[in-house]
């Protein structure tokens, strides 16, 4: 079995919030109004001035690789394919979103229309053909990044090796260990690894308090 | 979290049918029992089942439930595992004791039945253990499962000692099992209350008049007063069960509403 960590890298020092892989996203795959499987949060304003941090967090699945949603399917709807990319089969979902309470992250979309559970497919069909996944290809600020984390000469790894361990940065693990990284300097702020939107819906979060 | 009404019946009444049963494999021991044993058994059978059906009704394609035969793992396959051996304990041992079978297979079947209530109704809670689930992630979640399911199911084999007038021992020992149902859902409810935060948080009146008071205190004060007033073993029973089965549904019920999760991004809940 192929082990790549295929997985997207975010420069948060590069992001600029413009929303436009979310958007990307939903016209490429078709997401269904109201859904997402990319979704792009205000972090902040958080600190006291002159110590402040805003950011844009742009997220989407984590391609964990202890994904919690692949042990807990009991159809084996959610599997890794050949390339280890965390994927639903929609023709085995029965509609249970056993996954949807397991994924830490809450990134799971519920597809109504066809009572199943979707999700970020890395845009598998693209990269399968050599192409870059929509949100990537549609970064006007050159922020995103997609490849094999394992891979030091993939698109990733050559992003991750210009900075410091201590600027590359994860979602909070709960064991799952997320894959997606999130490149941020302390020009922009302070790293915060959970954060949640402030309403059900809506773009702003906030880092919550342990 | 939304409540999830079918998942809360499946473990409501499933749960209660296990323990039923386990009332009536507990009496080949005893021999106390003259005529509650086949009906217990037989309502057993019905909630258990009941209960399943009711957790079908969760899903959007349940025509596609057969695949989850072909991939066992924890969770939905092991409590469809578990609920299924439980209604053939339940069958074997209603065949041995209408057709008056030994002594031996009745009681080896009645520990069996014991077993699966305790094994199917932990296992019914342990499913929702997981580490994305802040609140829930307690080994105090499944044993509450196990508390509640346990005090509804004692105090409806109560309600059917009494209602078909069984003797003062049988009705003795059934208040016990009552006490001893509602001590536990008392316990292991008040537990996750505590670990889980849900005690003190916005679901506290549900938690304390519902789960504690209703669940846990009514069953145990109604079998303790069923020992010391037996010729309202009735009444007694028929308020016990109800106050279980309340405190069993608010539990399940204060499981959803008090659900922490680590992060909740999309803000897209089940």
């Amino acid at each position: 079995m192929n082990m790549a960590h295929n997985c997207i890298v975010v420069n948060l020092d590069r992001c600029t919030g413009c929303f436009g892989c979310e958007v990307a996203c939903k016209m490429e795959n078709d997401v269904a109004l109201g859904q997402r499987w990319s979704k792009v949060f205000t972090v902040g304003p958080v600190g006291e001035y002159p110590d402040m941090t805003r950011y844009a967090l742009p997220t989407m699945c984590q391609q964990c690789e202890d994904a919690p949603c692949v042990s807990v399917c009991p159809t084996g709807a959610s599997y890794r394919d050949k390339d280890n990319v965390v994927l639903v089969n929609k023709e085995q979902c029965i509609g249970c979103k056993y996954c949807m309470m397991a994924c830490p992250y809450g990134v799971r979309s519920w597809n109504e229309a066809e009572g199943c559970v979707e999700k970020c497919t890395l845009c598998g069909h693209l990269t399968s053909q050599g192409k870059q996944p929509a949100c990537v290809k549609s970064c006007a600020a050159g922020a995103r990044f997609y490849g094999d984390l394992d891979d030091p000469n993939s698109e990733v790894s050559k992003e991750l090796a210009k900075y410091d361990e201590k600027d590359i940065h994860v979602l909070r693990d709960a064991g799952n260990k997320p894959a997606t990284r999130y490149i941020m300097t302390e020009k922009i702020g302070t790293w915060y690894d959970r954060v949640e939107p402030r309403g059900g819906h809506q773009t702003a979060a906030y880092p919550v308090e342990d | 979290m939304e409540i999830q009404w079918s998942l809360v019946l499946f473990t409501c009444l499933s749960g209660a049918g296990a323990w039923l049963l386990a009332c009536a494999g507990l009496d080949a021991f005893r021999g106390l029992t003259k005529k509650a044993t086949v009906p217990a058994i037989v309502v057993a059978i019905v909630l258990i089942v009941v209960g399943g059906l009711a957790s079908a009704t969760h899903l959007t394609h349940v025509d596609r439930i057969m695949a989850v035969l072909a991939h066992p793992a924890p969770g939905i396959f092991l409590e469809a595992l578990l609920l299924g051996i439980d209604v053939i304990v339940a069958v074997v041992l209603l065949a041995l004791v209408k057709r008056e079978g030994s002594e031996a297979a009745r009681k080896a079947l009645g520990v069996a039945a014991v077993v699966m209530a305790v094994v199917f109704s932990y296992s019914c809670g342990s499913s929702y253990m997981m580490a994305s689930q802040l609140a829930w992630n307690t080994v105090t979640l499944p044993l509450g499962y196990l508390g509640t399911a346990a005090a509804t199911g004692t105090a409806l084999w109560y309600v059917l000692c009494a209602a078909l007038k069984e003797e003062a021992p049988a009705l003795a020992f059934a208040a016990q099992e009552t006490i001893a149902g509602g001590a536990a859902a008392l316990v292991l409810a008040l537990a996750f209350g505590v670990a889980s935060g849900a005690a003190l948080g916005a679901e506290a009146l549900t938690f304390w008049v519902g789960v504690v008071l209703c669940g846990g205190v009514v069953p145990a004060a109604c079998g303790f007063a069923g020992m010391k007033k037996p010729e309202s073993a009735l009444q007694l029973a028929v308020v016990a069960a109800a106050g279980a089965f309340i405190g069993s549904v608010a539990f399940r019920v204060l499981m959803w509403l008090a659900s922490v999760t680590l992060m909740s991004l999309f803000g897209v809940t089940i």
